[in-house]
């Protein structure tokens, strides 16, 4: 067997690394949409945290751009493969798992611009920012279908246990955020009505504190 | 709590990569020195070069030869007509 391993890794060491890159990508993107959601429903008020979290989430999101560039690049590279640029650059252009290998450059896309798009939420203004941010959960979920339908490895026991077990939490805290975001933009609407209302009476009370 | 550094996100990451990929070196060149078994796996994990071609190359299909089949019928089977006695008709010529 030892033997055979230069001649595996001149033939096949591209796809090795494609899949070793697919699976390292998968679990962080797992990780960081799973450490977005639980920071975003805020289940934990400790002191320390949210900074910790916003960290984690950080950090491992950027690991997993990393991870899905050298999956692109390992697939690109890949003499058996000869995808070309068009076929990992165009999504449903690549005929090998036409439609599931379509949804990954999509993921990949998505998880690119709205992972980047952070350190420009200055620029595209907060809100728009933290309502695009929300789409994320997108990249889980085509990156889960790209990998249960074009991956090598998805077979395996292991895969699908990691895929199952986060999948469950992960869906969980998605409803769970989407029902705080709901609850919120009520708040902030009594609020705002409160204000309103506060700020109408507001020069009225101001004169009668004047005139006792 | 401290603030996790960025150097263990990416070092438990490499880790996994490495790992992951002398695993699957040691199990395709296992498959590679034994002419059965995984081999067959990877060849079912990798299918044949044809479909791998993206849509800018034109393929040139080849038509496999088509084996003749006779065409199955059912053996007819003759069954008398069932015709209706008709009386002989009896004309009387003056």
């Amino acid at each position: 067997m030892i033997e055979a391993i230069p001649h595996t890794l001149s033939t096949q060491g591209w796809w090795i690394v494609s899949r070793s890159s697919a699976v390292v990508a998968f679990v962080l993107v797992t990780a960081s949409v799973f450490l977005g959601l639980t920071m975003a429903g805020k289940p934990v008020r400790k002191p320390g945290f949210a900074k910790t979290m916003r960290a984690l989430h950080e950090q491992t999101a950027l690991a997993a751009l990393v991870a899905i560039g050298i999956h692109v690049f390992a697939v690109l590279a890949d003499p058996w493969l000869k995808p070309g640029v068009a076929g990992v650059a165009i999504p449903f252009v690549l005929s090998l798992n036409r439609f599931w290998n379509g949804i990954g450059v999509i993921a990949a896309y998505l998880a690119f611009l709205l992972g980047l798009s952070f350190y420009l939420r200055k620029q595209i203004g907060a809100r728009l920012w933290r309502q695009a941010h929300r789409a994320t959960i997108a990249v889980y979920v085509l990156g889960l279908f790209h990998a249960l339908g074009a991956g090598s490895d998805t077979g395996s026991l292991l895969f699908l246990a990691f895929a199952g077990v986060t999948a469950i939490p992960i869906a969980v805290l998605f409803v769970y955020r989407l029902g705080a975001a709901r609850r919120n933009s009520e708040r902030q609407r009594l609020a705002a009505r409160a204000g309103r209302r506060a700020g109408a009476r507001a020069p009225l009370a101001d004169t009668l504190y004047d005139t006792v | 709590m401290t603030t996790p550094r960025p150097r263990a996100v990416f070092i438990g990451s490499l880790s996994l990569f490495v790992v992951l990929f002398v695993v699957l070196t040691f199990e395709l060149s296992a498959g590679a020195s034994s002419s059965t078994g995984k081999a067959q796996k990877t060849a079912k994990a990798r299918p044949a070069p044809a479909e791998t071609k993206t849509d800018s190359t034109p393929e040139i299909e080849e038509e496999a030869p088509s084996e003749y089949a006779e065409p199955e019928e059912p053996a007819a089977e003759y069954v008398e007509p069932e015709y209706e006695e008709v009386p002989p008709v009896v004309t009387t010529s003056s």
